[in-house]
Order: structure tokens, then sequence, then C-alpha cells
């Protein structure tokens, strides 16, 4: 299987019922050293309720600039979630399918610690 | 003082690289039909290169990344390959273009038929990007492009009536002989014509060929908010003189030679010769910039390796996908086409593509993950904004003023 064969795909849940498209993928480097980097491995796929175009990157950040760009890309993908790759059931040609139980996740990306205020509790 | 000099050197040779064949005709047509009503467009445009450019050379910079890296990264191979396409193909117009204006610069100065001197720019332009070091080739097509410093003298020579001239720049009113469509049609022409994509493919991928990192980020900008203004300057100059002489006799500019009458009407033979020396630069510093930038965009999409920097044998697909870029130009040429023509739609399709490029290069340039604290600050953001609109609108009312008025005849 490819990225491409992913991408764009109808998700649907346990029920049959319509999730979202596959918009992205998320991979972690924490496999066996392969080089000077650890092995990728597919953590889970991030899907959009309305639309499989690109979200540009806005799903991983809390950027909010330039305002009416980003205000318009989170709008288009308002209530984008990510799945982790074990709560795939399936892949079949034209559809993802999600196992029972399957969690919705918020797609951000932790930031590095100087980033994250949680990290620095008020002094 | 080395430092002075050094911004010195970038300043004038921003100058002299922001003209190109397609400023040169734009001005010269429009001036000729317009006066001087259109000189607003050039002060819009002008703006607009200076912060897409800006932007650009601080991501490249700051990220060490070129253009087309950033668009293949944020817009995945499928709309990138779009992207690339429609990008790829107005710069081998651009190319074609440019390559057709240094022959008929050197039929000017020799009389000699321009499809004899296509295969000889061809071959030259060919060496320079197989031979020569990056910031050299810059420098010197940048230094002998100014004397087209010589069109801005012939305006004060040719002794107008400045009032005016002045009055079409400031209280600009469509011509009673024009439409409002053609208006706005060479409008979104002249537009295109300072905000060309092949400028910042180039202007990237050169801060990344000549490792520029954040401590040059003062001088970069230097040189675009300096040069640029002062390249539109001579863009404007040059619209002057064609609304000067050919304005009030009713004549449309459609050829090179028109182009530099007023020069010669204003200065004799020596101005003449001086200004086609200009013209040659110009053209032959753009027609490198966008083989180059052919180069670069293919090759920054595949993730090939790329850049003068390496030599030819390491960057073999670079090199090999320019030589394919300036073989087909001057195939194209060698088909009797009016460089002009192939010049008045370049410019347009240049506008209609600009929002592919400017798009993602506005995003990234305000990604902290790229550009730590270096990303765009509230006032760069609130213009890039207010751009963003009128490229786009630009983009989107191109075909059909290009339909409407049968492209501005």
């Amino acid at each position: 299987m490819i990225l491409g064969d992913l991408l764009d795909t109808p998700v649907r849940g346990p029920a049959d019922e319509r999730l979202g498209y596959v918009v992205d993928v998320r991979l972690v480097l924490d496999g066996p050293l392969v080089g000077p980097l650890a092995a990728p491995r597919l953590h889970g796929l991030l899907v959009s309720p309305r639309t499989g175009t690109s979200f540009l990157g806005y799903e991983r950040t809390g950027v909010r600039s330039p305002a009416l760009v980003a205000r318009w890309l989170r709008w288009r993908h308002r209530g984008t979630f990510l799945v982790h790759w074990q709560d795939v059931a399936a892949v079949e040609p034209g559809a993802v399918r999600l196992r029972d139980g399957y969690r919705q996740i918020s797609p951000d990306l932790p930031g590095r610690p100087s980033q994250r205020p949680d990290l620095h509790p008020a002094t | 003082m080395k430092r002075v000099l050094g911004v010195a050197l970038g300043i004038l040779t921003a100058i002299g690289g922001f003209l190109d064949i397609g400023d040169m005709v734009t001005n010269a047509v429009v001036g000729s039909r317009f006066g001087l009503s259109l000189a607003w467009v050039v002060v819009v445009g002008v703006i607009g290169i200076c912060l897409f450019a800006s932007m650009s050379g601080r991501v490249a910079a700051v990220s060490g990344r070129a253009t087309f890296e950033i668009i293949r990264e944020r817009l995945g191979p499928r709309a990138a390959g779009a992207n690339l396409t429609a990008s790829f193909l107005i710069n081998l117009l651009t190319l074609t273009a440019e390559v057709g204006g240094i022959a008929l610069a050197l039929q000017l100065a020799s009389s000699v038929e321009p499809r004899l001197w296509i295969p000889v720019a061809a071959l030259a332009l060919w060496l320079v990007v197989w031979r020569a070091k990056f910031s050299i080739m810059e420098n010197v097509t940048g230094l002998v492009g100014l004397t087209l410093v010589v069109f801005a003298v012939a305006v004060f020579l040719l002794g107008p009536d400045w009032n005016e001239l002045a009055d079409q720049a400031l209280s600009p009113t469509v011509p009673a002989a024009e439409g409002h469509a053609v208006y706005w049609y060479y409008a979104i022409a002249l537009f295109g014509a300072a905000m060309t994509p092949y400028e910042v493919f180039f202007f990237s991928s050169g801060a990344v060929e000549e490792r520029w990192t954040v401590k040059d980020l003062a001088q970069s900008r230097m040189n675009v908010l300096v040069g640029f203004p002062l390249g539109g300057i001579l863009s404007v100059a040059i619209a002057a003189c064609a609304a000067i002489v050919f304005l009030p006799a009713g004549i449309e500019v459609s050829s090179l030679s028109q182009i530099v009458l007023p020069v010669a009407l204003a200065g004799g033979k020596l101005a003449l010769a001086v200004v086609i020396v200009g013209i040659v630069a110009a053209t032959f510093g753009a027609a490198l910039e966008t083989s180059l930038s052919s180069g670069y965009t293919l090759a920054q999409f595949m993730g090939w390796s790329w850049g003068k920097f390496r030599r030819p044998a390491q960057a073999a697909r670079f090199h090999l996908t320019m030589i394919v870029c300036i073989l087909v130009a001057g195939a194209v040429l060698m088909t009797s086409v009016d460089p002009i023509k192939i010049t008045e739609f370049s410019v347009v399709f240049s506008a209609i593509a600009l929002p592919l490029t400017y798009l993602p290069i506005l995003i990234v340039a305000n990604d902290p993950e790229y550009m730590g604290e270096h990303v765009n600050g509230r006032a760069t953001n609130a213009l890039a904004l207010v751009y963003l609109v009128i490229i786009v609108t630009a983009s989107v009312a191109a075909i059909p003023l290009m339909i409407a008025t049968g492209a501005g005849s």
C-alpha cells in the first residue's frame, strides 16, 4: 500500500456511517535504528469530516495567522480528528473502515516543551 | 566598508535585475495607449513583489528551503503537481519571450535576422548556466542592465509637458479611444509583469545558492526594498517615453524598435547604443533566471539535487532540465512567432498563476516550526492579506478579460 491509496479515501465507522475523508497520515519515529534515524511507524490517520482537500499544515499547531487563511481552513476542516492505526479495521478499495470502540483524538501535535504552557506551571 | 559595498552591489543588481522583456514591452505598449494612467498599477505591483520576494527570501534564509520544496511539502504531491505544471509551463513561456528579446535586441544592433541570433543566444545562455559562478552571473547582468537608466534620462531630454504627465498618473482616467475592459486587461498585464513568479523562484533558490542565513536577512531586505522600487521607476520611465512620443500620434507600440525609438529621438545614436546594451543585458539576465527557475522548480518538486553550487555532474537532472527548456524555447522561436506577442501573453499568464506560489509561501512564513521567531509580523500579514485578495482577483479576472477584449486588441 502506498500513501496515495489512503489519501482522499472516505472513512466509515463500525456501523457503516460516514465519518469523512483521510486528509493526511501521521508517522512517528520510534522503530529500531536504521542508519542515523529510527524507522518510521504509521501512528494514525487524520480524518476531516467534509473534505478531502489539504489542511495545509494548520491541523498540527495552534497557528492562527494569517487570519483570513487560517480561519477559512479551520472552518473547512472543522471537526478533524486523528484515529490510531490500530483502530482501523480494514482498508478496502474506496473506503477505510474503523473498528468498534475507535477513539477520536485531537490532531494537535504536542509542541516542544518550551512552547507548552501546561509544562510550565506558574511559579 | 566591505558591507556597504555589498549592500550597494545588491541594490544595483536588484534594479538592473528587476526589468525584463515583460516589463519593457508591457510598459511601452501601455504608455503608447493609455499614457501614464496605469502607472498606479506599477506601484501596486512593486509593493507586491517587495512583499513576496522578501517573504520568500526570509523563508529560504531561515529554513533553508526554496519555494517549490515548500509547495510540495504543504500541498502534497497531487495539488503541488498541478501547481508545478502550470508554473513550469508559464516559466517556459517567459523564457521563450526573454530569448526572443535577446535576439530582437541583437537584431537592432546588427540588422541581422533574429532567427540567426536565436541559436547564438541559446548557446550563450547554456554556456553561462553551465559554467559561470552564480554571483558573477547575477551581478554582471544586473549591473550592465543598469544602463536602462537611459530611459529615465530620455524622459527629461524629451522635454515633456510635466503637468500633463502628472495629471495622467495622479488622476487616472480611461482614454476615450479605449474601453474599460481593455484598460483592466492591461492593468492585469502590468501587474503580472511586475510580479512574475519566476522572480520569486529565482530569489528564494538564489538565497539557498548563496547560503544566506538569518544574519543576511537585513541585507536581503535592503536589496529588495530599495532595488525593486528603483527598478519600478525605470518601468514607469519606459511608459512615460512611449506616452510622450506615441500617445499624441495615436501609434500603438508593437515592436522592440518602437520601444527604443523615444530614446533615440532624445539622445541620438549614443543613447540608442546604450539602451540596446541595456536591453540585451536585461533580457539575457532574465533568460538566465528563467532557465535556472525551470531547473529549480522541477528539481525541488521531484527531490533531485539542484543548484549551481554543485558541479553539473552532481546535479545532472537539474542541468538536463535547463538544457531541454533552452532548446524548446529556441525551437519555438525558430518558427518565426513574434516574441513581443509571446511576452504579452506570458505576463498575463504570470498573473493567472501567481496565487499558486503566493499562498504556500504566505502560510509557511507564518509557521513557527519553520520560521521560529522570524514569522510574519502583524503589519506584514495585514499587507499580505490585502495582496492575497488583489492577486486572487487579478488571477480570476484575467481569462474572462482576455476573451472579452481579444487579448487587449
